[in-house]
Parts: C-alpha cells; structure tokens; sequence
C-alpha cells in the first residue's frame, strides 16, 4: 500500500450463504485508498459475490463492512456508500438509449443538470479514448465497446473504490491494454482504491499491487498457477504423485484427494538439465512469455504446463523465447500440499 | 327495432369515458404497486403474489354485489349518493382493474435482467430512480398490463349492471345496453353494439401501440 493512503475498504469476517451454499468465508480483508487489487480464482470461487458485497450491493449474511474507518450496516448507509463505490460488472448492462445518456447517468443520480452532466461524460468517454461512441445507440454496440462505456460510466462518478469483474473479457488485447492505461490515469488525477476481478493471471501481476486469490469462496495460500488436484498414494513423508504425464517427488504424510501448488518463484528454469538436490525436473517448451514488473513470467508445457518467475537479467541471459527448450527444476519440498 | 343514433354514440361515449378513467386510476395504483412488488424482496412476498394472482378471478358480480353494499343509501359511503351513476360503475372497474395491473407489472418487473436494479444502484441512484429504470425496461410488458387492464374494464357487464342499473341516458354502458338488447330478442342490434365496443377496443390498443413505438425509437 502506498505512503499516506489510509485504508478506503474494510471486510471483517464476512461470510455469504446462498441458501445453505457458503460461497464466500472472508476473514480479513483490507483495500488502501490508492491500492490495486487483484482477486483472481477460477469461474465459481466467490469472486463476482465479493465484488457485489464489496459495491454495498448484496448485504453479507455475517461480518462488517467498513467504508473510510465508518461501519456501513443501515440500508441509508448502503445507499450513501454506493455514492462512493461503483462496480462495472462482467457483462455490464447499459440504459436503452445513446450512450452520452448511459455515461451521464450516475451524474444525473448526484443531481447534477443535464448538460452538466453530459460536459462531464464526455470527459469520461474521451478517457477511454471512446468520444466517437457517444452518440451511437448502446443496444448497437460491440462488446468491447460495451465494456469500455461501462468504464467510462463509473469513471465518470468519480468514485473512491472502483470494482471491476473481468473488465478485458470481450475486449482485444490492444483494447485491453487502454481499458487498464485509462484506470491507471484515471488514480493518477484522484485517489481511488481499484479492484479487478480477473482470470488473467498475467494482467493481475503486471497491473495490480496485490492478489486476492480465491478458491472456493475463501482466499488461497497461493495463486492459481501451477495447481494440481492428485490422489497422493500415502505411505510416508516422501512421496510420488502423478501430475498429467509427468511424475512429481512430494513431501506430505496425507493420502487420498489434495491439491498440490507450486510456487512459480520457486521453479529454476536452465537450457541443460541440472545436477542438483531438486527431485522434480520437467522438460517443456515454451509456450508463453509476459512481464511483471522486473521480473518475467514463463509457461512452459512439457507434459503438464507450469509457470516459473525468472528475472529479467536470467531471461536474457537463457536467451529464453516462445518455442525455446527448457528444464524446470524444483525442489519436493517446494511443492505445497493442502 | 333500433335505437337513435345519439343514443347510441352516447352510450358508446359513457363506455370509453368510464373505461378510460378506471384504467387510468386503476393503473395509476395497481403499476406503482406492482413496480414494488416485484422489485421488492420481504417475507411473505410469495402470499400476497398468490393473493393478487387470485384476485384476477374475482367474480365480477361479486364486485359489483359489495360495492352495491358499500354504496346503497344505508352503506358505509351511502351518504355519497354514487350508486347507479357512472362513477359507482367506474368506482367497480377500478376495483377488478388494480389486481390486473398490480399482478401484471409486477410479473413484468420480475422478468427484467436483475442487472439493470444493480446497474442503476451502482451508478448511485436512489430507490426511485433505481425502479424508474427498471419499468423503463419493463415497458412493453407495462403497457401490456394497461392493455389488458383497459380490455377488463370495458368488457365487464356484471359490475356495471348491478351497481349501475342500466339506466337509460345515466348509466347505460354498451355492454350494458347489449344485455338489455338481446333480451329483447334484438339480435342483430346486440351484435351491432358489440362491434361498436370492439372497434373502440381497437382504437385505444392501435393509440397504444403507436405510444410504445414512438417510445422504442
């Protein structure tokens, strides 16, 4: 969390039940003012329900929430909450009508006049490099441009905490990158907490400051990468574990069911295979390269698909590159068990 | 054996003008009231749905037997003098009228995309705001409800005969006089005003329909 940006968001032992299906079990759970989170997880992890308690929209069966230190816990203080806190959903829905009208709703809501209203959408729209939308018809437009009116929509509130589930779903990847810049611009002119709700794990590192990542409603000691449901055969502390076609060495006393992760930091990626004390070697090629901040994410598929965190400097000095032959070593006590 | 014409233009006039007036009043209670009930989620709301879904087959005589009590001169609201005027037989229609369109709006409400609710509260809107924007896009099925409301009330007889009395000039709706016409053995009259009361039907829908395209545009 950056310098002089006091928490905006505070969740305390919050649990949400669909009937007697508990969907989400969050203890703890504190946004900064200024902060980027991303919540990451697979479809069905409680990541949508999080955001809708989040947005004051869906009220949790048990814990608290908190808005700028203040407990929000009357349905008045929901509705003054939702003043300051927009969610765009995944597939967001726009207003029958011309798009100026959909950006300049929230405006309208705070009372502002029409033409107040429509000056200040239009700034919003011209922030998502979206101006030649505004008189187009919502019901007409694709669903990039759906998406990114949508933005501009809650960007245009001007509100503290700004959630968005799957924002780049729909969009292409030169539309994705400008959904994110306009974000980015967007905090850079006013303090705003931004939480993103995605399933691309490459843009939650490159982009966020922290991850969230969910599993089945409540927050997972590890990332969704390099996760492995097995059967663990049991039988002692030292044991081996199909995974796809390969064959991991694991250290766990458990048997049956479990799921194994492997942090992607703790995979060595090397040209030769290596002499060393990790048990686990996979040979792959390949298959995906993307940048988080100084440091470079690597998938590979080499039976099973993994992803290694290496530095810049050591995927230079591999020559590493989409196609490239490479061994993933890692130790069996790196692999986690739960 | 016919009728004078102004008679008949009167008759058919009193029908349009009671009709209009209890759909309108009848929508202007039972649309609201529906709005929020099908956008409102509190304990027993499936009881009174089922309720207001039952009050759709209220027998029509029936209605019209309780507000004859609640009018005749020695009633509740005797001392209005309303009963076998118009607005007794409005006062009826509006009675059958508000479950049609309370059931109907909120089915209609019901069925809109539980996002657009989420959307406008989001945005900051407030609870009006929030289900103005919800009938917005229920409207199709909103003016369907007025519809069927308006089609109710300028069909209904049974109502209108009891609390009305089918009294030449006063009260004497088309339906009414198609009654009093056919037990007459005045078939071909009978029908004749049937058509009259059709045609008037299809005026207000096509005057509704324009209403929603103009709104679609």
């Amino acid at each position: 969390m950056p310098e002089g940006a006091g928490p905006i968001l505070e969740c305390r032992g919050v649990r949400q039940r669909y009937g007697k299906r508990t969907v989400l079990t969050l203890d703890d759970l504190v946004v900064g003012g200024r902060e980027r989170l991303a919540i990451v997880g697979p479809n069905g992890a409680g990541k949508s329900t999080l955001l809708r308690i989040l947005a004051f929209l869906e009220t949790p069966v048990e814990g608290t929430l908190a808005l700028a230190g203040t407990t929000v816990g009357t349905a008045a203080a929901r509705r003054a909450a939702r003043r300051r806190v927009t969610l765009v959903e995944q597939r967001p829905f726009l207003f029958r009508g011309p798009v100026l009208a959909n950006v300049a709703y929230g405006l309208r809501a705070r009372g502002l006049t029409r033409l107040e209203a429509e000056r200040e959408a239009r700034n919003a729209l011209a922030q998502l490099q979206a101006q030649s939308l505004e008189h187009r018809d919502a019901a007409q437009l694709s669903g990039g441009e759906a998406q990114r009116v949508a933005v501009a929509r809650a960007l245009a509130c001007a509100p503290d905490v700004l959630l968005l589930d799957e924002p780049v779903s729909g969009a292409d990847r030169a539309a994705q990158h400008s959904l994110y810049a306009a974000i980015v611009a967007a905090q850079a002119r006013r303090p705003m907490a931004v939480c993103v709700a995605t399933h691309q794990l490459e843009d939650a590192y490159r982009w966020s400051d922290r991850i969230l990542a969910l599993h089945e409603g409540t927050p997972a000691p590890v990332t969704p990468e390099n996760i492995f449901r097995v059967d663990l055969p049991g039988g002692g502390p030292m044991q081996q574990v199909r995974v796809g076609d390969v064959t991991f060495d694991v250290v766990s006393d458990r048997s049956g069911p479990a799921t194994l992760a492997i942090p992607p930091e703790e995979i060595v990626l090397s040209l030769e295979p290596l002499h060393s004390s990790a048990r686990n070697r996979v040979a792959g090629r390949v298959i995906r390269v993307a940048e988080q901040g100084a440091a470079m994410r690597v998938t590979l598929e080499g039976g099973v698909e993994l992803v290694a965190l290496v530095t810049r400097r050591s995927f230079e000095d591999l020559g590493l590159a989409v196609g490239r032959t490479v061994y993933a070593s890692f130790k069996s006590v790196a692999v986690r068990v739960f | 054996m016919t009728w004078p014409q102004a008679e008949i233009l009167g008759i058919a006039a009193l029908s349009l003008r009671i009709a209009l007036v209890a759909t309108a009043a009848a929508c202007a209670i039972g649309i609201p009231a529906g709005v929020w009930l099908g956008g409102t989620a509190f304990a027993g709301k499936r009881t009174v749905l089922v309720l207001l879904n039952t009050a759709l087959a209220l027998p029509t005589v029936v209605v019209g037997l309780l507000i004859y009590l609640l009018l005749t001169r020695h009633g509740p609201l005797g001392a209005l003098g309303m009963l076998f005027t118009w607005r007794a037989i409005a006062l009826a229609e509006i009675v059958l009228a508000v479950p049609i369109a309370a059931s109907l709006s909120a089915a209609a409400v019901q069925s809109v995309d539980p996002r657009v609710r989420r959307t406008a509260l989001t945005l900051g809107a407030g609870r009006l705001r929030a289900a103005w924007a919800v009938a917005r896009e229920a409207r199709f099925a909103l003016a369907a409800a007025v519809a069927v409301a308006f089609g109710r009330v300028l069909s209904e007889v049974g109502a209108a005969l009891i609390v009305g009395g089918n009294i030449r000039a006063e009260t004497r709706t088309l339906t009414t006089a198609i009654t009093l016409a056919t037990s007459q053995g005045n078939f071909g009259f009978a029908i004749a005003l049937g058509l009259v009361l059709l045609a008037l039907a299809l005026t207000v829908n096509a005057v509704l329909q324009l209403l929603q395209g103009r709104g679609d545009a």
